[in-house]
């Protein structure tokens, strides 16, 4: 059970066509697409995949796709939260059926559980199935955040919790976490949600769950390369750019990020609501962000 | 204006007597034994300070003494944050007349104004003076207003003198996207963190860290500080995580943790003021304990080092 994750990880979107109903040819194209320029491990549907906007049968045939689309060139990692526990269990239970490498799990939604809770749930979902578990900490959106304490006491009892996706972005919280996990586990992968790689590498972050790889993927691995080698102006720099996408894509995630894909010759199609799609003049600013940054001649266009 | 990077600036606490006034005679020791290890500029009556809990009068009482006890051998910053703008301007010039060489202040305490009203509270602080301008965002202790980036670049276009943000939020988002958006604006702006956390802040462009754990751990606070400098960041991490358990521990029993620590340190500053509860006897025992476990206190200083 051993799976050891680092470098640029790809969470795809959901490609959707123009009735919202998912278009399984494009998202095969887009695994692919990722697959070939560097994603070092595949993951799907976070909420930029728009997981929640997901039926069950929506989520358990694509992860399907993505399993068999991959086929072993790289970890496939399956997200598996949902409102209800009970959905969260089953489409683990699915995900380990269908030959994924791991799945991947964020706090409870709505409840605002204590730690205990989180414990009791994490300790279910990890001793229920026979993959490795990824947990998510999402702070900003959850209300419940991951300590040291609860990692290590988790860490002892879970021999298959092998990382975690951090979305808090706190220094504190990132130190305390990363230096209990990788004291107890050396390999345990601290991987930051977004391309916030500058300030997370040196303190034993293993990498990134990319938000701009459909977008610009040359540019995550420019920057992750920067950051490991310990070239800290160019992994400023570097860094300073991917924040100007962050800022692009971050309010109503993944609307703005389609609406990008559709400039480099991506269209992956519109946003589930209650998500908006993003528009013609919200496209165009884009187009203007992306050309200032030189995106559009030093990134791949098209499929 | 020629830049004022202000390095690595020590927070002392503010120590009191039996009787809850402010103690000179131990003050005077605490800012020699700052500046005998490793301090660049001493920032006075900050949270660290408990600024709060002081009248405007002792807080012009502290600056005072400070720069007259330090004799310019490092710059001395000054903290003007109040509720009230004009309370806190006043205090800002004061400050300047005394001598500081940089003021800081924080987003109003209780209120939370309108955007466009919390620019103008911040601008009338800065603008009440010549010497540079920093604002220190903590939203972990104070319960106000948030600063974005829309506010920093306002700010910058009204005050000549805004020189940087202290940032304590931690927040990668917020300093990266300020530091850039800033920067963009004012090439010589400059992010400093307000906190112990300088991997991270460092790696994104910090320039200088205001530390409170260096009244306990100097030693190692410098350590962290220089290899940051250095941006050799895969070997902070060390001293990182070690600051980071630290800090944990010193915590632990909330605010008035620091002041016991710096006891358990022996370097006793008296107690905290009211509302902050002291540490009762059980709860000083329990931290002194715990900080006595730490094999990375071995080598700090103990007692004031007064020869």
């Amino acid at each position: 059970m051993s799976l050891i994750l680092k470098g640029v990880m790809q969470s795809t979107v959901t490609p959707l066509k123009d009735d919202f109903s998912i278009d399984l040819p494009t998202f095969e194209k887009l695994l692919d697409f990722h697959v070939r320029t560097g994603a070092t491990a595949i993951s799907w549907p976070h909420h930029k995949g728009e997981s929640l906007n997901l039926t069950m049968a929506e989520r358990k045939a694509c992860a399907e796709v993505a399993v068999k689309v991959v086929a072993g060139r790289v970890p496939v990692s399956i997200h598996v939260s949902s409102l209800a526990l009970e959905d969260t269990m089953e489409l683990a239970r699915h995900a380990q059926k269908i030959g994924a490498d791991a799945i991947i799990a964020v706090t409870p939604y709505f409840w605002r559980p204590t730690i205990e809770a989180m414990y009791d749930y994490f300790l279910w979902l990890g001793t229920s199935i026979d993959l490795p578990l990824i947990a998510y900490n999402s702070p900003h959106h959850q209300g419940a955040a991951f300590m040291g304490d609860l990692t290590r006491r988790l860490s002892e009892k879970l021999p298959n919790f092998i990382g975690m996706k951090d979305a808090g972005f706190i220094s504190e919280k990132f130190v305390e976490v990363a230096r209990v996990a990788l004291a107890m586990r050396p390999t345990f992968a601290m991987i930051a949600g977004v391309e916030f790689l500058a300030p997370s590498v040196p303190l034993g972050g293993a990498g990134s769950y990319s938000s701009a790889g459909a977008i610009c993927p040359n540019l995550c691995l420019q920057l992750y390369d920067a950051c490991v080698a310990g070239e800290s102006a160019k992994a400023r720099e570097l860094q300073y750019k991917l924040i100007r996408l962050w800022d692009l894509f971050r309010d109503q995630y993944p609307s703005s990020l389609k609406g990008g894909m559709v400039l480099m010759g991506r269209p992956v199609g519109p946003t589930r609501p209650p998500l908006p799609t993003a528009t013609k003049e919200r496209q165009e600013f884009i187009a203007g962000e992306l050309k200032d940054l030189g995106i559009l001649d030093t990134e791949p266009h098209g499929w | 204006m020629s830049i004022f990077t202000p390095g690595l600036v020590h927070t002392p606490v503010t120590p009191f007597t039996r009787e809850n006034k402010i103690e000179f005679d131990t003050f005077e020791k605490l800012i020699e034994f700052h500046l005998r290890n490793g301090t660049e500029a001493l920032a006075v009556s900050t949270h660290d300070g408990e600024s709060v809990s002081l009248t405007d009068e002792e807080q012009r009482t502290l600056i005072e003494f400070t720069i007259r006890k330090v004799k310019g051998r490092v710059p001395v910053i000054a903290n003007a944050s109040d509720s009230g703008t004009a309370i806190a301007a006043a205090r800002a010039r004061h400050a300047e007349s005394a001598g500081a060489a940089a003021i800081v202040a924080t987003v109003p305490y209780y209120w939370t104004p309108p955007p466009a009203m919390l620019v103008e509270h911040l601008a009338q602080i800065g603008g009440a003076v010549k010497i540079p301008f920093f604002v220190t965002y903590a939203p972990g202790e104070v319960v106000g207003p948030k600063l974005t980036n829309d506010i920093v670049l306002k700010l910058i276009d009204r005050l000549e003198n805004f020189a940087g943000l202290v940032d304590a939020s931690q927040d990668w988002q917020f300093m990266i996207s300020m530091i850039l958006n800033a920067k963009r604006k004012r090439p010589e702006f400059q992010l400093l963190t307000g906190v112990e956390y300088m991997v991270s802040a460092g790696a994104v462009g910090a320039t200088s860290m205001f530390s409170s754990l260096a009244g306990v751990a100097p030693g190692l606070v410098r350590r962290l500080y220089d290899i940051c400098r250095r941006e050799k960041y895969f070997e902070a991490r060390k001293p990182q995580e070690e600051i980071s358990e630290l800090r944990q521990v010193v915590k632990g029993p909330g605010f008035a943790g620091l002041k016991g620590a710096m006891r358990a340190m022996g370097r006793d500053c008296g107690e905290t003021r009211r509302p902050v509860m002291p540490l009762g006897a059980a709860a000083f025992e329990k931290l002194a304990a715990e900080l006595n476990a730490l094999a990375i206190l071995r080598d700090e200083p103990r007692g004031w080092q007064i020869t």
